[in-house]
């Protein structure tokens, strides 16, 4: 029983300091800074670094797409 | 080579939206019907009884009060004409036939709705929406547009026959333009042509300007006399270029680019004659007005079809247009603030280069630019380019 | 400390500092736009935002993730795409934005605003990348078969007819539109990618980017076709050359007229819409629900009523809580995408708020001193900015052009009623109604200001639009014709180089003191360096 109570207690601490941690978390702007001063500049490198196919290479086929054009219900001629 | 007969009449027609031949024609009782764009067909605007007139604005460099109205941001060609007509340089308008075809010549138009600039009390600006296909839904559309927001504003307010006969005489003086200019045109296929791209400009533009009736006679005499003009013994150009692009009707442009040695064999830009020189076809049975409202869809090469196909297909046909008048090369301009040509450019100087093989000469330019030593330069830069080429290609 | 001096402090700690007091921009840390710390709002507000707004919405985001295809997934995308990577991770810095100064109600409508549009943001990528075949080492799985991609000025609308069986995503509405707002940095690498092959900078820089995240290889291949279209402008056009290129799909055009206001325009536009309808059944093989079409439509008219619902609180009432950028993104967001759950939820939740507001009365923007309507586009970098000229000035947006768009209820008693109206819902389209449809429906502004008993105009002018500079000098002179105070507030919609939020303060800044020769509400806002911040 005691047991039982004492992890009881201990979880609610244990949540309480996590909501405690989450609201400074909150409050100081932490995500914002992490954010800003560590994810985005090593994401941003990912990015610039990364290869990506040229357009100016790709094909441009005059011919390879032909006419939609469709029969409709609507209305007079 | 010899002076052309009528060069320096034509040169004078084209100094003022009104000209002779325009008050001559107003003298004689017509309509004068302004229009911008080549998708209003100005056939329907030369019907008896009312002529077409393209507006242009010669020799505008500063279009201040407009500035005012439209921006600075916005294209020089569309902010020119609302600074004309401002300065009362088109108060013998007695319609405008709008189109709603680009932004800017569309806000143009809209002023001449909301303000009282053109100062005529018979005058009207209507507006006709056209397509961005050519389906047969845009042909059936189209074609209702032209008979509400053209054919029956005509016969209503200025009492214009519009009746099929009408319609059919009407085609007949067109087509009779469109034959000629062609023949001229024609010339510029030789290899040692006997006319100057500039010259052929100044006959396309004066043909958009001033009533059929009233140009013909100088067309057919221009085009007898270019039958047995001769060339220069050797031809005074150092290559032949396509000019490609956005509107244009500054003969001073192409004047320009042939100062510099490479002459402009075939015009693919709005108030070009590629598209707009093409006979008007009625099929038997078929409605003159349908034959008119398919032709110009059907002929138009302007960027704002937005079909696949037909996008795709436009870089050939220009590609076939520089192969048929055996150009060396294409210059594609686009006016400064113009978003349709913006993209065609980007897309067309890399494509007809990389897959057609043909050397593209890309720029920017205002509506009036015939000073522009930067210009100048890059077409010398273009030429030799191209000259370059050709000895790289003996080799 | 004196007696009095405690009680303050207890008092601002309980309920937060009065409007005058509470000198926001001290908050800033220079150059970032970050926090020193986030607002103390009182107890009440800040445990709120704390609970049911920051965290609330970091775990919503999970359970989104979650819900919509994992963590594996999410990963892949954020690892390839820049504008999900940059962007959408730094979401709740574009709530602290949007919501700074607020209370109340108007704290918890807007939230639930956010929190709707941050949903379906993360349902779309979310779609997006399941189906893509970039993450799938090219494999094209059958999501992508059944998701469809269109412009996102393509209404929403025009797939109801496919919901139930297959999925639709705009192409640009997350990798463009939403990133802008949340993080404008991001788009700046489009806009650079599209100039980079010879296109000039003026054309419409939502265009260029739209174009350029095509160029630069950053847009997921979920899709087996597309559907393009003209509006809102030339630059719409021009944009689908470059892409077609770049996609390399089967690609159809559905246009709006321009004249939209002819009669004789609709049958066309009607066919148009029918033959997109025709060709989603040939590259799909999965046929035309005309049931499913008409039950999505009359779900969508009960967004519709419910949002004239909240114009007439807004326009008759000082109880809308709904903030000025809140309303703007929201409405465009939901009106642009069509039906989905999510906005039906959140119109329940905003309707409770609201209904309280107007039961108890409560006076949502205390401080507000004029009525503002914003007209025309607006800076996607800084939609936040009503936010701030409120705190700063009193300065109330209480509606704005984009939201009036697609005010349509359409009918549904019969195919040809409900063929008609649908016509006109799609030519009522953001930009394309107003922007650059013609000077008589722009000139609506005056309307609209006696019906929103408005007394100031934001006048929006996006230095890249073509239609709206074309009409600059008229709207000039009917400001002093009609003596109407608005003041113009210059920018290039998404591209934050051009005009800096610094200079669009300063602008309204220098407006409310030397005309309106008015004091700031909040002195530490008037100038304070953000160049660097999301």
């Amino acid at each position: 029983m005691k047991k039982g109570k004492k992890i009881l207690a201990l979880a609610a601490a244990g949540a309480g300091a996590l909501y405690a941690a989450l609201f400074a978390v909150f409050y100081f702007d932490l995500d914002g800074k992490l954010l800003f001063y560590v994810v985005e500049p090593f994401l941003k490198k990912h990015y610039d670094k990364m290869e990506r196919r040229d357009i100016i290479k790709m094909d441009y086929d005059v011919d390879k797409y032909g006419k939609y054009e469709y029969d409709t219900e609507g209305g007079e001629s | 080579m010899r002076d052309l007969k009528h060069l320096i009449y034509f040169e004078d027609l084209l100094q003022e939206a009104n000209n002779a031949l325009v008050k001559q024609a107003k003298a004689e009782g017509r309509r004068a019907l302004g229009y911008t764009c080549y998708f209003m067909p100005e056939v329907l605007l030369d019907l008896e009884g009312c002529f077409g007139v393209r507006l242009r604005a010669p020799r505008c460099t500063s279009p201040d009060i407009a500035t005012y109205y439209m921006s600075s941001r916005t294209c020089h060609y569309g902010r020119s004409l609302l600074e004309r007509a401002l300065e009362g340089g088109y108060n013998f308008l007695d319609a405008q036939m709008a189109t709603e075809t680009c932004t800017v010549t569309c806000r143009f138009q809209e002023h001449l709705q909301m303000m009282d600039v053109i100062k005529n009390p018979d005058f009207f600006c209507e507006f006709t929406d056209v397509p961005f296909k050519k389906t047969e839904n845009s042909y059936l559309h189209f074609r209702k547009q032209l008979q509400a927001h053209v054919l029956d504003k005509l016969s209503e307010k200025f009492g214009i026959d519009t009746s099929d006969e009408a319609l059919m005489r009407a085609i007949g003086q067109h087509n009779e333009v469109c034959r000629l200019i062609t023949e001229i045109g024609e010339h510029r296929k030789e290899a040692n042509p006997n006319i100057t791209g500039y010259e052929f400009h100044v006959i396309q533009l004066v043909s958009l300007v001033c009533p059929k009736y009233l140009i013909l006679p100088y067309l057919r005499e221009t085009a007898e006399e270019l039958r047995t003009r001769e060339s220069e013994p050797r031809p005074w150009f150092r290559c032949k270029v396509v000019l490609s692009g956005s509107e244009n009707d500054d003969p001073g442009f192409t004047q320009l680019i042939e100062s510099c040695g490479a002459m402009v064999v075939a015009d693919r830009y709005c108030y070009g004659s590629i598209p707009g020189r093409e006979e008007i076809v009625v099929a038997e049975g078929q409605s003159p007005l349908d034959a008119i409202a398919r032709h110009y869809i059907d002929t138009s090469m302007c960027p704002r079809y937005m079909e696949q196909h037909v996008m795709r297909q436009r870089k050939k046909q220009l590609a076939d247009i520089a192969r048929e008048y055996g150009a060396d090369g294409i210059i594609v301009e686009s006016n400064k603030f113009c978003e349709y040509w913006s993209y065609e450019r980007t897309i067309d100087t890399i494509v007809l280069n990389r897959d057609f093989g043909i050397p593209v000469c890309s720029i920017e330019k205002e509506y009036i630019n015939s000073a522009s030593g930067q210009l100048r330069t890059r077409f010398q830069a273009f030429i030799e380019s191209i000259e370059i080429k050709k000895i790289q290609e003996g080799q | 400390m004196g007696k009095g001096e405690w009680k303050k402090k207890i008092k601002d700690f309980v309920h937060g500092k009065p409007h005058g007091e509470r000198r926001l921009g001290d908050l800033y840390i220079p150059k970032t736009g970050l926090y020193k710390h986030r607002e103390w709002r009182g107890i009440k507000d800040t445990m709120y935002y704390f609970n049911r707004i920051w965290l609330y919405n970091y775990g919503m985001m999970v359970y989104d993730i979650m819900r919509y295809g994992g963590p594996v997934l999410f990963a892949k995308g954020v690892w390839r795409y820049r504008w999900m990577g940059q962007t959408y991770l730094t979401v709740m810095h574009w709530f602290d934005r949007g919501f700074e100064g607020l209370r109340g109600p108007a704290l918890r409508a807007s939230a639930w605003h956010y929190r709707a549009m941050t949903n379906e943001t993360i349902r779309q990528f979310m779609r997006m990348f399941a189906a893509d075949a970039n993450l799938h080492k090219g494999e094209r799985n059958e999501l992508w078969h059944k998701t469809m991609a269109h412009d996102e000025t393509v209404a929403g609308a025009i797939f109801y007819p496919w919901r139930d069986v297959m999925d639709d995503v705009p192409l640009q509405m997350v990798p463009y539109f939403v990133t802008c707002h949340v993080n404008c940095h991001t788009v700046l690498n489009y806009i650079d990618a599209a100039q980079s092959i010879g296109l000039p900078g003026d054309p419409c820089p939502m265009c260029q980017a739209e174009a350029g995240l095509s160029i630069l290889d950053d847009m997921p291949d979920y899709f087996p076709f597309l559907i393009t279209s003209n509006e809102a402008c030339d630059g719409s056009v021009g944009t689908s050359i470059l892409q077609d290129w770049a996609y390399d799909k089967p690609l159809f055009a559905m246009p709006q007229p321009m004249q939209f206001d002819d009669p004789l325009v609709q049958e066309h536009c009607r066919r148009e819409i029918e033959e997109c309808w025709k060709f989603i059944e040939e590259q799909t093989g999965v046929p035309f629900d005309y049931d499913v079409f008409v039950k999505y439509i009359e779900r969508y008219n009960e967004l519709t009523r419910f949002e004239r619902e909240k114009w007439d609180v807004a326009a008759n009432t000082p109880y809308y809580p709904v903030n000025g950028v809140a309303q703007a993104l929201y409405r465009i967001y939901y009106s642009q995408d069509g039906w989905r759950d999510i906005w039906a939820i959140t119109d329940k939740k905003v309707k409770k708020i609201l209904h309280r507001c107007v039961e108890k009365k409560i006076n949502c923007f205390p401080e507000a001193r004029h009525r503002v309507l914003a007209w025309s586009c607006a800076p996607l970098y800084y939609s936040f900015w009503c936010t701030w000229a409120y705190n700063c000035w009193g300065l109330h947006t209480v509606i704005n052009m984009d939201s009036l768009m697609f005010d349509i209820d359409m009918r549904t008693d019969t195919r040809e009623h409900l063929m008609e109206d649908f016509a006109l819902y799609n030519e009522w389209a953001p930009m394309r109604r107003m922007a650059v449809g013609g000077y008589k429906h722009i000139f609506e502004v005056w309307e609209y200001m006696e019906k929103f008993h408005c007394d100031m105009v934001m006048m929006y002018d996006q230095v890249q639009c073509k239609g709206m500079q074309g009409i600059v000098g008229m709207f000039e002179d009917e400001f002093r014709k009609r003596d109407i105070h608005a003041i113009w507030m210059p920018h290039a919609l998404p591209d934050s180089r051009t005009v800096s939020r610094a200079e669009i303060r300063r602008i309204i800044n220098d407006y409310m003191f030397t005309v309106m020769h008015e004091e700031p509400l909040d002195p530490s806002l008037l100038d304070f360096d953000d160049s660097m911040s999301w």
